[in-house]
């Protein structure tokens, strides 16, 4: 099986540009989630880190929106925003991977967008800065767009998790698959500071009972309630699509308003 | 999303470091390469982030254009929610 490790994790900028706002409990919590995750992604000792992500219009602006981006480039750089508190860093990619990766997707009925320059944001340098602090391991990055409407559907989502599987299964690289972005919050819009607790919580379930009839389920409008930026959570869905009857557990949750997300971690390891 | 032009420009100063150093500089040298109102070059000249919000510059794109300004969270929600 070359699928050796599988994680997700929220990527508010606040996790490192504003992590002291924060009470300290609950920043130590989540950090110390992402330091066991790291550990395990370590421990599991994969050559590259698909990363199924998204970002925010860092890369994809109206003039040229695709629902996935899978990134070809033999390096991305990252993160665009000054103010992130994570070290400039060009990240090595993984160009063969990302081919393979794409080509099994357009004979499968997948039609992905596909970038050889991708800018990395907060969505991806904040748990990549976690995962892999050094920013040394290979990483593809296959970028949903979870902002202009229309969106891909949570059922295409996970659709295309279903559609990857057997390409990563037989894939002679071991492979850590990493899902970023959620889970409820509204960034920078009226509703800044809202978090769903209760969406939160019944997404978090039917994650860690591998209910995938209910994940493909979500609609958009549902997912929106949560706000806007729930929507990353689309990614989540992928990855579930992708480990199939695997449930993992939630490492940590903690709705932090001065963050104003519920930033939550959950991995497909073993717990130790 | 409307007000291309408006996001546009604010999302170039985002991302681009090079037009964002023009536009410490000398902000009309930017806007007027955009196609925007008067009001909206005031709004943005001025950082009305009221006006820019119900104008229709997305959050996302307008929150970080502040971050670079260094508002402060509580006063960049009083203004879009004024």
């Amino acid at each position: 099986m070359s699928i050796v490790f599988a994680c997700a994790g929220s990527h508010a900028p606040g996790i490192t540009a504003w992590t002291e706002k924060a009470p300290k409990e609950q920043v130590d919590r989540f950090v110390n989630g992402y330091k066991s995750v790291h550990e395990e992604l370590v421990a599991s000792k994969p050559d590259t880190i698909l990363l199924l992500t998204s970002e925010h219009w860092a890369n994809f602006f109206l003039d040229h929106i695709g629902a996935f981006c899978i990134g070809r480039g033999e390096s991305f750089e990252g993160p665009l925003e000054p103010w992130l508190r994570v070290a400039k860093s060009n990240v090595p990619g993984n160009p063969a991977l990302a081919n393979a990766i794409l080509e099994h997707c357009y004979e499968n009925g997948f039609e992905l967008n596909y970038s050889d320059e991708l800018k990395l944001d907060h969505g991806s340098m904040v748990p990549l800065s976690f995962i892999t602090p050094q920013m040394d391991m290979k990483v593809v990055p296959l970028m949903f767009n979870t902002l202009a409407t229309p969106r891909p559907t949570a059922r295409r989502c996970l659709a295309l998790g279903r559609t990857l599987r057997p390409l990563l299964e037989e894939s002679g690289e071991r492979i850590a698959i990493v899902a970023t972005g959620g889970l409820s919050h509204d960034p920078g819009e009226i509703n800044h500071g809202f978090i769903d607790r209760a969406f939160d919580s019944e997404f978090l379930e039917s994650l860690t009972n591998a209910d995938l009839d209910r994940l493909g389920a979500y609609t958009d409008a549902e997912i929106l309630k949560a706000g806007a930026g729930t929507l990353e959570l689309l990614a989540w869905i992928c990855l579930a699509g992708i480990m199939g009857e695997k449930r993992p557990r939630v490492v940590a949750y903690e709705a932090v308003e001065p963050w104003a997300t519920g930033v939550g971690i959950v991995s497909y390891a073993e717990a130790a | 999303m409307g007000a291309y032009s408006l996001n546009k420009v604010l999302r170039d100063i985002n991302r681009n470091p090079g037009i964002r150093e023009e536009f410490f500089k000398s902000k009309d040298s930017v806007l007027d390469r955009y196609d925007l109102t008067d009001e909206e070059k005031r709004a943005i000249r001025e950082l009305d982030i009221g006006t820019l919000y119900r104008s229709g510059a997305h959050g996302l794109i307008l929150r970080p254009f502040t971050l670079l300004h260094q508002v402060p969270e509580p006063d960049y929600l009083k203004a879009i929610r004024g």
